[in-house]
């Protein structure tokens, strides 16, 4: 029957229509600073772990904020079957590889027929060396790799090399949004019946330029990361790579396949009113959500849960604030970037995996280091400590430079 | 699902409009290469170049007023492609129109002078006005507010495929219902620390010629700008077919994998070839695959004349192949030093017949992609 169906759809795109597919998240993997894989991450989240730590990757002494979340790279290292190839490679291909891993071993058999990944900076640190070596007139040697090893493209093709996995690949640059919106376009591509399987996500690797950057606009803090807090001063960076496998369900459902989640809406938005600010009166973050919901074809009151964007910078988290305050009213939010930092181009990607985590086992995370809420908006915030509680839909919200806006709506899979 | 071209937009160091471009690709002319001294040493590179006294005339809006080359390449092309569609973007159709932005190595130029602020006077030297620049996306996010498009945007980094990638993802966009027109646009902007890392990568040339298809693979020399095509679902060119490739592993794999795309996209008559031969290793892939698969297609590439602009190239040739089903004609192959072992057009050749043209973009980091284009 379910095969019958996914026929039909199958038929009527290449007729031209687009359909409503529905579409299930069928595996997953993940590393970033709350853990290496699905069980540590949460744990870490069930208790409430800062995983932000002094950066030790480069000097940050010239710096205002000193700290960020960092994924351990003698455990990454450690993980790779390959350690020699590993060394080789960027790290960022390395989390990419170690969260591949994670999804195939619980899918072998998931074949993608196109992969859509998210980043905002690519091998940045391979760059970063280069140019040292130039201007230092040190040794060069190595430069080759570091150019061949810095493209964007090149951790998702190395990921995919290594599980001899040959998808096209689509690799997303929407800043802080990427990871969202590549899984939104991962998922809006199944859903039309064009696509049966996609591999999405995001990832980053911490990078000096990147790092530097926030600090010279004083977005990131030198003290703790507080989503909204009615004190906050701004954010810390994180880095990691989250993958999720997309599946027609129906297709899924018919060859036996687990379905961990179902994604169910997607909006985004963008609202051109400044490279690096969010328009104050919350219109594009609103414009996102809305679009979402309608996207999933629900009201705002299903929504049981959000995971929200909270940079804990005052200007991101007083427009989302309010966007949310006025769509959802006092719905549970919280920001996992107070306990391992903005990941950019990984972070829509990780939080989708925090979302998927939060409906398998009916708890909605905690926003931690969370001491007075802000008077600009009546939210509802997870403050300190995971909550249980019962879970059907959740929608996770990236925003990013550029006035880029992305939510997807993620639901509990009910046969 | 149908796909058309309604508007084009090209801004090369070749000429500024797709006219002006092609016109002077017909007379046989090649861009300039202008000189450029590493900051660091005695060496010097060549790059074909959008000349300064041109550039400051592109596309003059406020929003671009610190904005770098390659935001004001992208925002002339995009503006063009809208012109010769004579479609505007009014608040009521904003939602209406997706922007997908193709790039490789984006904002390079603030980038290295961003970085070389931190690395010769430390992290506090660093400019905040810089920063939002070297951000893959800002090309991109000032091309959305100079349109005042407010719904889907999305940039796509990759080698010199992603600009058929890009298509393809506009491809995939426009199966929604909700959009009418999808504008893709690819852009670049060269600097010497390019030029210094795809030298030692060993595939540049430190100057012109770029002889294609040659029996040594001399390298390419890069190149700046950017081309945009509106798209949509009527038109006089239709992208009859988009195939998003696949990767090479080693570069021996890449006859295979460039084979792979050829045949998925000759499954009906082939008239001409939009290759991307550049001088490199692709060219003899390439030309041997072609040779095997379609012996009979005329093959041109136009990198000899405008170079390789890397994240712009696939968009180059899409507006090149177009050109020719549109005006029945192809410019001559430059600086074929060798035989080549296909059919190249050696002077302006008509192609009086010719309705279905194959574009084929083989990057140099392992992305392969190929389209079908097809007059009525």
């Amino acid at each position: 029957m379910n095969l019958l169906r996914f026929k039909m759809l199958k038929s009527a795109v290449e007729n031209g229509k687009s359909t409503n597919a529905r579409v299930a998240v069928v595996a997953a993997g993940v590393v970033s600073p709350l853990g290496f894989g699905l069980s540590e991450t949460l744990d870490s989240l069930r208790e409430a772990r800062d995983c932000v730590t002094r950066v030790t990757r480069f000097s940050v002494a010239e710096c205002r904020c000193k700290t960020a979340g960092q994924v351990a790279d003698e455990r990454l290292l450690k993980d790779q079957p390959e350690a020699g190839r590993a060394r080789r490679l960027h790290r960022a291909s390395s989390m990419m590889i170690y969260a591949l891993r994670e999804t195939l071993a619980q899918e072998p058999q998931f074949k993608p027929e196109l992969t859509v990944i998210g980043t905002t900076s690519g091998g940045m640190s391979y760059g970063e060396d280069y140019y040292r070596s130039l201007y230092r007139h040190g040794s060069l040697r190595d430069s080759p790799a570091w150019i061949a090893n810095y493209p964007a493209q090149k951790p998702v093709i190395d990921a995919q090399e290594t599980f001899e996995i040959s998808a096209p690949c689509q690799v997303i640059a929407n800043a802080c949004a990427s990871g969202t919106n590549a899984i939104g376009h991962a998922f809006e591509c199944v859903r039309s019946g064009r696509y049966e399987r996609v591999l999405t996500g995001g990832y980053d690797a911490l990078s000096e330029l990147v790092f530097v950057g926030f600090d010279s606009l004083q977005a990131s803090t030198p003290e703790k990361c507080r989503p909204f807090d009615r004190h906050r001063t701004g954010m810390v960076l994180g880095e990691g790579a989250a993958i999720l496998a997309l599946e027609n369900l129906d297709a899924a459902r018919a060859r036996g396949a687990p379905i961990l989640a179902e994604i169910t809406g997607y909006g985004m938005s963008t609202d051109n009113f400044h490279l690096t600010q969010p328009d104050p009166s919350g219109i594009g973050p609103r414009r996102a959500m809305e679009r979402a919901l309608q996207s999933a074809q629900i009201s705002a009151d299903s929504v049981d849960y959000i995971n929200a964007h909270g940079t804990a910078t005052p200007f991101n988290d007083a427009a989302e604030g309010k966007a949310i305050a006025e769509l959802f009213g006092r719905v549970p939010i919280s920001s996992t970037k107070s306990m391992m930092g903005h990941s950019l181009g990984a972070a829509g990607a990780v939080e989708a995996i925090i979302c998927l985590l939060a409906l398998q086992h009916q708890f909605v995370p905690p926003n931690i280091n969370f001491r007075a809420p802000d008077q600009l908006a009546d939210l509802n915030i997870v403050a300190n400590e995971a909550r249980r509680t019962a879970l059907r839909t959740v929608l996770s919200n990236s925003f990013g430079f550029g006035g880029t806006n992305a939510s997807i709506m993620m639901q509990k899979f009910e046969a | 699902m149908s796909l058309a071209i309604a508007g084009m937009g090209w801004i090369t160091p070749l000429g500024n409009g797709v006219d002006a471009v092609w016109e002077q690709l017909l007379q046989g002319y090649e861009a300039i290469a202008e000189k450029m001294s590493e900051q660091f040493s005695n060496r010097s590179y060549n790059a074909f170049r959008v000349p300064e006294s041109a550039l400051g005339r592109l596309a003059p809006h406020p929003r671009l007023r610190r904005a770098s080359a390659i935001s004001r390449f992208a925002a002339a092309a995009g503006l063009q492609a809208l012109q010769a569609a004579g479609v505007k973007v009014e608040p009521q159709n904003a939602e209406r129109m997706a922007l997908v932005f193709a790039i490789s190595n984006g904002g390079v130029i603030y980038t290295k002078r961003f970085y070389r602020d931190i690395v010769e006077a430390g992290a506090q030297s660093a400019s905040p006005l810089l920063f939002p620049e070297t951000v893959f996306n800002a090309p991109a996010s000032h091309l959305a507010a100079i349109l005042g498009i407010t719904g889907a945007t999305y940039t796509q980094v990759g080698d010199s495929a992603v600009g058929l990638l890009a298509i393809r993802m506009a491809e995939d966009l426009l199966t929604n219902e909700e959009l009418d027109y999808c504008l893709v646009v690819g852009a670049e902007e060269v600097d010497w620390l390019l030029c210094d890392a795809y030298r030692r990568w060993r595939l540049l040339r430190l100057a012109p010629p770029v002889e294609p298809f040659n029996k040594t693979a001399r390298g390419m020399i890069l190149s700046e700008g950017a081309g945009a095509i509106l798209l949509s679902r009527k038109g006089p060119i239709m992208i009859a077919q988009t195939d998003a490739g696949a990767h090479y592993r080693k570069r021996t794999e890449t006859e295979e994998i460039v084979s792979q795309t050829i045949s998925n996209l000759a499954q009906t008559e082939v008239d001409f070839v939009i290759s991307s031969a550049n001088g490199t290793f692709i060219d003899e892939a390439e030309c041997r695959a072609l040779r095997r698969i379609i012996p009979d297609a005329i093959v041109y590439t136009a990198k000899p004349a405008v170079g390789e602009s890397v994240g712009a190239a696939g968009l180059w040739q899409v507006i090149l192949g177009a050109q020719a089903l549109d005006r029945r004609e192809l410019p001559p192959l430059l600086h074929v030093t060798s035989t080549i072992p296909l059919r190249v057009p050696a002077s302006r050749t008509a192609l009086t017949k010719a309705r279905h043209a194959i574009v084929l973009s083989c990057g140099v980091n392992q992305q392969v992609a190929g389209l079908r284009l097809s007059i009525p």
